[in-house]
């Protein structure tokens, strides 16, 4: 089928419009905003950040009668270890990202939208800020848009390296100009948000999304996908496959589609061991189990895991996932804002335990407290960042424990850096 | 107004209540670190979860309101569990400093394992997060990165109640820390409630550091006399030592005490502390240096003014008033003073520095006397050969009494309060030596305790009155404090 | 010697701050133009934005350390920014920081003595398709290998930060 969002050739304002863009804008306009909200959860569109929220109901949540301004924040914080789509999204098809934004704003009543971009995208940032201006110079943002008397302007803020930022919250608390820690909820941003107001907040891919359904109605999206996982997806592939890069499917698509059509398979001489489907904190699958499950939010969470962010980390035979797990570990202690103590103090347990195994130097045992330090982090935070860094052990540690067993037996394992830095007195645990 | 039930007990409560006020209501304790009754609710010790049915998972009482029908269990596996581990993350990179950690006995993780873990570790010694320790932040406090929770109550407090905003969670992850500009000092006039309200030994108060082990303490409830506020205190002490002054939150008055309160028990403990009298810069004992004082005023009598005191109690004033008038029979005396009054800093210090200025206008409307300025202008025209008053006190006629080089008499606890140019000093017994009634800037009467004894021979000042007026042959009859309060209305 | 924040750096704040109904957001925006002006944020920078935005300096301190792309010192002409995340680790990130280690002769943190060069690795840039990764300063180079990276590292040395 055609793409819905991945296009060629429409980054600019003339060839967008050409195309047919900013007609849905126009088109929107014209609506109700309740019946724009009703097209979009008509259309079964999910959260593509990775919650796969309902956009349309969250849309709903905002107080009808509620006074003061709103706000549409658009997550572009793109963080999640394995994804790209945003920023791919953002440099091929910046406009669709735009219309979105202000046919969503129109729908919630806002007449300001961020987009919170995190901060290594600076050439990205500057090329959404030259489509804001082309917009705006056409009147498709700024005042009086097209003459329906909405007022509506777009920023870019850039973020400053916090992949907490990505989580809803934290990213309005650096919105503001705090650090990125997660506020308590309730109160929920749509009725206390950004600057204390009303506030939606969607991911890029969500909102470019938006001006195709309502150019062709949400029945028509809905049909796309299957059952509560409407519409396409963006899947961005990295690993030792072929062509690794991001393909936009129907939501439902195998996985092993995806890597053997899409992808071309693995490199010459690799096989597959795992495959990690939804970005870096989603459960990892065996081979077995990644051949037998689809790309929808349904298939996945059944097989244990989670569509995610739509990351797809294909992990070949030749890694060792002890090895694996310690650079994820490192990432999440890495990134953890440091507030809630199951998160704080447990992230750096876990790498400190995995840097053991890496060097030879656990004993089989600390198998058992990496689990339980992951049990004891999960569904035990504010924000989900403690799940995220827990769900990968758990999941590594259930499916691959010989693998650890044998680091704890001090059998390298020939693939990570084993005991051979501990011989000869190196510096693995500084190295790694 | 929602109806639940905690532990199968039911209790209705206001609609906003959180759970752990609900809870507390039942008399149900639940543990908690970052929750501090007079700071924003923060949720991010994760101390406090309970199970709700049908959450999915556990929540933060703190954080969470009362909902109707809520069935909450605060003694759950799920609970327990929770807790345990909770504290096992605090543990990991806790150092192990109790020996000589002053928390050591008041520590909220030493008490909440001994409660809720008692599980042995598992962390590698080698693997502990290292901070900076024994830092001096400013006249007050030493801050221990390395045993800091990072429960933010301190972040808090500077932010919320002084509004100084000194301290920030600095970094992020578990090397985080808490932080201030460097080379400034942490000193907004309320600091050492941090030491308070740090749960464990992060912050601790320079004045307590190393003192005395917390366990060896006796605690007194008594009155702080800094200023007109009045808070209410705990006086912490062992073997006739005071060691420290913590507040005693109440809804009348104070949640906390300011760092000048806080330390108002040293004078007592000063090496100026005066046990003996002196006449003319000559330290004398306590007996010669009454006689001399009673010949004085034998001497001046009717040209004798007796000056009441508003850092004095209720029982003093009066006894100087009752000296007044059925001792001395002089006319000139007085109980008027008049300062302003009210919360100058929208925290606790107070517009008066006094801490009995109304205290003082009840003995005035019992007993009479003439106005200040009166009094003043009196000393000013040479009607006065004597003024027997209390040290702080004098410092309001000071211009007349320079004027006039009329002699002058005080009471004094320390050396370091006389007036230049005394004539003579009697020493008195303070007010965490003897009990003594006070009026706050409410209106509120207050009686202290005292934590320890005065020095050898140095008696209540009301009984040195007493004393006084028995060498001139008169008696005022005053066997006890309550005596001195005969015939004076109080609240 | 006191910081002072030049006029034009006030006029480009105020055009930033009017973004938000409150100029705190302003922030983080204003801490990276700083940032790109200094080459990093100094005690003072934070001192003289704290004054700006009229907020304690805690906050502006506290903010600086949380967010990782704030240096807190000067760096060299070019920040090398190895990514070292999962999908750059299996693309070989690890050898590829080795190498850049061994040919600059510096370990992660430092900077090379003639001041061109700083050397560090960073989690997640976001470019996995591409991997591995790097970041020089603001820009991606993508698809790394030995012979992309000795050809890279010969520009940067004339001073020419090749443009894509």
């Amino acid at each position: 089928m055609e793409n819905i969002l991945l296009k060629d050739n429409v980054a600019d304002l003339e060839a967008y419009f050409a195309s047919g863009g900013y007609r849905p804008l126009k088109k929107a306009l014209s609506l109700k905003p309740a019946e724009i909200i009703d097209e979009v959860k008509k259309s079964n569109l999910r959260g593509r950040g990775g919650a796969g929220f309902p956009a349309g109901l969250k849309w709903s949540f905002i107080p009808k009668d509620a006074p003061g301004p709103r706000y549409l924040v658009c997550n572009a914080d793109e963080g999640e270890p394995g994804t790209y789509k945003d920023r791919e999204l953002i440099i091929k098809n910046p406009h669709a990202l735009l219309e979105g934004m202000a046919i969503a704003g129109f729908a919630i009543g806002a007449g300001h939208g961020y987009i919170y971009i995190r901060g290594e995208f600076a050439a990205e940032t500057e090329l959404l800020d030259k489509a804001i201006a082309a917009a705006r110079a056409k009147g498709f943002i700024g005042k009086n848009i097209l003459g329906s008397g909405f007022d509506f302007e777009i920023f870019t803020h850039r973020g400053a390296g916090a992949y907490i930022c990505g989580e809803e919250t934290a990213l309005l608390e650096s919105l503001e100009g705090h650090k990125g820690q997660p506020r308590l909820k309730p109160p929920f941003p749509a009725v206390k948000g950004l600057f204390g107001c009303p506030t939606v907040m969607n991911n890029v891919e969500t909102l470019a999304a938006i001006p195709a359904i309502i150019d062709k109605g949400g029945e028509w999206y809905a049909s796309i996908g299957i059952g509560k996982s409407a519409g396409t997806k963006l899947f961005c592939v990295s690993g030792p496959v072929n062509k690794p890069g991001v393909y936009e499917l129907p939501l439902g698509t195998p996985l092993m589609e995806l890597i053997e059509k899409n992808c071309g398979g693995l490199k010459p001489g690799k096989k597959l061991k795992a495959v990690i489907p939804g970005g870096s904190s989603t459960p990892v699958l065996t081979a077995s189990e990644a051949g037998a499950v689809n790309l929808d939010y349904e298939s996945l969470a059944a097989a244990g895991s989670m569509l995610g962010s739509g990351a797809v980390i294909v992990i070949d035979d030749s890694q060792c996932m002890v090895k694996l797990l310690q650079v994820l570990a490192r990432f999440y202690h890495h990134e953890s804002c440091g507030q809630c103590t199951p998160c704080r103090e447990g992230c750096g347990w876990i790498e400190k335990i995995l840097n053991r195994f890496e060097a030879g130097a656990a004993d089989e045992k600390e198998i058992d407290t990496l689990y339980s330090v992951a049990d004891g982090m999960m569904g035990r935070t504010i924000c989900p960042l403690a799940d995220a860094m827990a769900m990968p052990v758990i999941s590594f540690v259930k499916k691959f424990r010989a693998e650890f067993e044998a680091h704890a037996r001090g059998e390298t394992c020939g693939k990570g850096r084993g005991l051979e830095d501990q011989r000869t007195g190196g510096s693995a645990l500084r190295s790694v | 107004m929602p109806k639940l039930t905690i532990d199968g007990k039911s209790i209705e409560v206001e609609k906003g209540t959180t759970l752990l006020a609900a809870a507390q209501q039942l008399g149900v304790y639940i543990p908690r670190y970052c929750y501090h009754p007079k700071l924003s609710i923060s949720g991010n010790c994760r101390m406090c979860m309970v199970e709700v049915e049908k959450a999915p998972k556990l929540l933060t009482a703190c954080s969470t309101e009362a909902a109707e029908g809520m069935i909450v269990s605060t003694t759950s596996d799920k609970v327990k569990a929770a807790r345990r581990d909770v504290l096992e993350f605090l543990l990991i990179n806790h150092p192990l400093d109790c020996p000589i950690c002053d928390q050591a006995g008041e520590c909220g993780l030493q008490d909440y394992y001994m409660d809720y873990s008692l599980a042995p570790s598992r962390f590698r010694m080698a693997d502990k997060v290292r901070r900076e320790k024994r830092r001096p932040v400013g006249p007050h406090l030493v801050l221990d990165k390395e045993r800091c929770i990072l429960c933010t109550r301190c972040v808090r407090f500077c932010s919320e109640v002084t509004k100084t905003s000194e301290l920030e969670v600095m970094e992020r992850a578990d090397h985080s820390y808490i932080g201030l500009k460097e080379g400034k000092a942490l000193d907004n006039g309320y600091s050492l409630n941090i030491a308070d309200i740090c749960p464990v030994g992060a912050f601790t108060s320079r004045d307590f550091r190393f003192k005395s082990r917390v366990w060896f303490l006796k605690k007194v409830p008594t009155v702080c006399l800094g200023c007109a506020t009045g808070c209410l205190i705990e006086a912490h002490h062992n073997e006739n030592i005071i060691y420290r002054l913590v507040p005693r939150p109440n809804p009348d008055t104070n949640t906390w005490l300011c760092d000048h309160g806080r330390l108002t028990y040293k004078s007592v403990q000063a090496g100026d502390r005066l046990s003996k009298g002196v006449i003319k810069n000559g330290l004398i004992d306590l007996e010669p240096a009454l006689r001399e004082v009673a010949s004085r005023i034998d001497e001046a009598r009717t040209s004798v003014a007796i000056l009441g005191s508003p850092w004095l109690s209720i029982e003093d004033n009066a006894a100087l008033a009752r000296l007044a008038k059925d001792g001395v029979k002089t006319g000139s005396y007085c109980f008027d003073f008049n300062s302003e009054q009210g919360i100058k800093d929208g925290i606790l210090i107070n517009k008066d520095s006094a801490p009995n200025t109304s205290g003082v206008k009840a003995v005035g409307a019992a007993h009479g006397g003439i106005k200040l300025a009166e009094l003043s202008r009196r000393i000013t025209a040479g009607e006065i050969k004597l003024v027997l008053t209390e040290a702080r006190a004098a410092g309001l006629i000071k211009q007349a009494l320079k004027s006039a080089g009329t002699r002058l008499i005080v009471f004094a606890a320390n050396r370091g309060e006389i007036p230049p140019d005394t004539y003579a000093t009697l020493p008195y017994a303070s007010y965490f030596e003897t009990p003594g009634t006070f009026i706050n800037y409410q209106g509120l009467r207050r009686r202290t305790e005292p934590p320890v004894k005065a020095p050898e021979g140095v008696k209540p000042l009301w009984a040195v009155v007493n004393k006084l007026a028995a060498y001139s042959g008169d008696s005022l009859r005053l066997e006890s404090a309550e005596d001195a309060l005969e015939g004076i209305e109080l609240k | 010697m006191a910081f002072i924040l030049s006029e034009e750096f006030k006029a480009r704040a105020a055009k930033i701050c009017a973004r938000y109904p409150r100029a705190d957001a302003a922030l983080i925006p204003l801490l990276l133009e700083l940032q790109k002006e200094a080459g990093y944020v100094a005690e003072e920078g934070m001192d003289a934005l704290a004054q700006l935005l009229e907020l304690p300096y805690s906050r502006v301190k506290a903010v600086t350390t949380f967010y990782t792309m704030f240096k807190r010192e000067p760096a060299g002409k070019y920040h090398l920014q190895v990514c070292r995340n999962i999908s750059c680790h299996m693309a070989g990130a690890a050898g590829l920081l080795d190498g850049l280690k061994k040919k600059l002769a510096i370990e992660e943190g430092e900077t090379t003595k003639d001041g061109i060069f700083t050397l560090s690795s960073v989690e997640c840039l976001g470019a996995c398709g591409s991997a591995p990764v790097m970041q020089v300063n603001e820009h991606y180079f993508e698809n790394l290998n030995e012979e992309k990276l000795d050809a890279l590292l010969e520009e940067l040395k004339h001073g020419r930060l090749p443009r894509h």
